[in-house]
């Protein structure tokens, strides 16, 4: 291979490809240049149609043939309905959940209101005097008739 | 970033849209097993991780918002930390050494259900972050961007890792030829 073929020519937008960068690309993903690196893709098929470049990617094509045939078998309908029913029991504990929570956030203005309602009443309402009380036993209408301290004092 | 095309079928799931959840069980169910089934190398487990990531799709659909990661990537990496789950579980770790290099020429010839199965023992034979690159990238096939995303590395490890574990997967796939 000459040494002018081992750099094709990317396009306008795009860098050329080596031989180099080529192979390492192919070792990572594989023959298929759809898997490729969307910014190199086009630059790779530049390079893929040299005779280089056909080599490398046959390479790469072989272990690209093998994985192809390991297939998945599609899920079974068992494990779709177990996955629905499994979300419509979700669905439906957090509609109860949302409900709860919706009760609680309720019960809970409403206690806030009562709260507030009756630190309200206590506050704008006066006090009110009671209609009697209960005198000390010392004292009259005139003020306090238990015996005077100086009189104590001077007796002693 | 580009928009991401299932965001708004998540907005209905979790608004709790029954519809909603079918499409997205329909749409997503597949990839998830499939990419389970290739990790784990058993379908009845596979199955299960893939009960347990739509467990945490309908646990998270409502709170889900759009980071750095589609919502494609988000559960693939769901997924995946649930099979690595159970393959610490079963103490199936490989060590992650390069093995030889060989001539894919020397591959056996293609005998579609022998191969199937020699590539499923294969993948089962690489070391578990090679074998991921190499289902995200080859049969999930996703970009290397969005691979690298959900990996959470950079698109050059990405690239390493697909390079050695391709390596890999041809020493094992000749080495089995070679036995027969």
């Amino acid at each position: 291979m000459g040494k002018g073929k081992t750099m094709a020519e990317g396009s306008r937008n795009e860098p050329a490809m080596d031989a180099k960068r080529f192979a390492a690309l192919a070792a990572a993903y594989g023959g298929d240049l759809r898997r490729w690196p969307e910014a190199e893709r086009m630059a790779g098929a530049v390079f893929a149609a040299s005779e280089a470049g056909q080599a490398i990617l046959r390479h790469a094509g072989t272990l690209d043939g093998l994985l192809d045939s390991y297939r998945v078998e599609a899920p079974g309908k068992i494990l779709h309905g177990a996955i629905l029913q499994a979300a419509g029991r979700h669905l439906v504990q957090r509609r109860r959940q949302r409900f709860w929570w919706l009760g609680l956030g309720l019960a809970g203005i409403g206690l806030a209101g009562a709260v507030a309602g009756l630190a309200l009443v206590s506050i704008v309402t006066p006090e009110v005097q009671p209609d009697h009380y209960v005198l000390d036993a010392n004292a009259t209408a005139f003020g306090d008739a238990g015996p005077d301290r100086d009189t104590i004092e001077e007796d002693l | 970033m580009s928009a991401d095309p299932d965001e708004e079928l998540v907005r209905r799931v979790g608004a709790g849209d029954p519809a909603a959840v079918q499409t997205l069980v329909a749409r997503k169910l597949p990839r998830i097993l499939a990419l389970a089934v290739r990790m784990l190398g058993d379908a009845t487990e596979a199955e299960d991780v893939a009960q347990e990531t739509f467990l945490r799709i309908w646990r998270h659909a409502l709170s889900w918002r759009r980071g750095n990661a589609r919502f494609d990537s988000w559960i693939h990496r769901v997924t995946l930390n649930l099979c690595y789950d159970r393959l610490r579980r079963r103490r199936q770790w490989v060590t992650d050494d390069l093995p030889e290099m060989v001539d894919p020429s020397t591959l056996p010839d293609a005998h579609p259900q022998e191969d199937a199965l020699r590539v499923e023992q294969a993948l089962q034979g690489i070391a578990p972050r090679q074998r991921e690159a190499i289902i995200l990238v080859y049969y999930q096939e996703m970009s290397n961007i969005e691979a690298a995303a959900t990996l959470q590395i950079s698109v050059d490890a990405l690239e390493s890792l697909l390079s050695r574990g391709r390596r890999s997967l041809q020493t094992i796939l000749a080495r089995d030829g070679a036995d027969e």
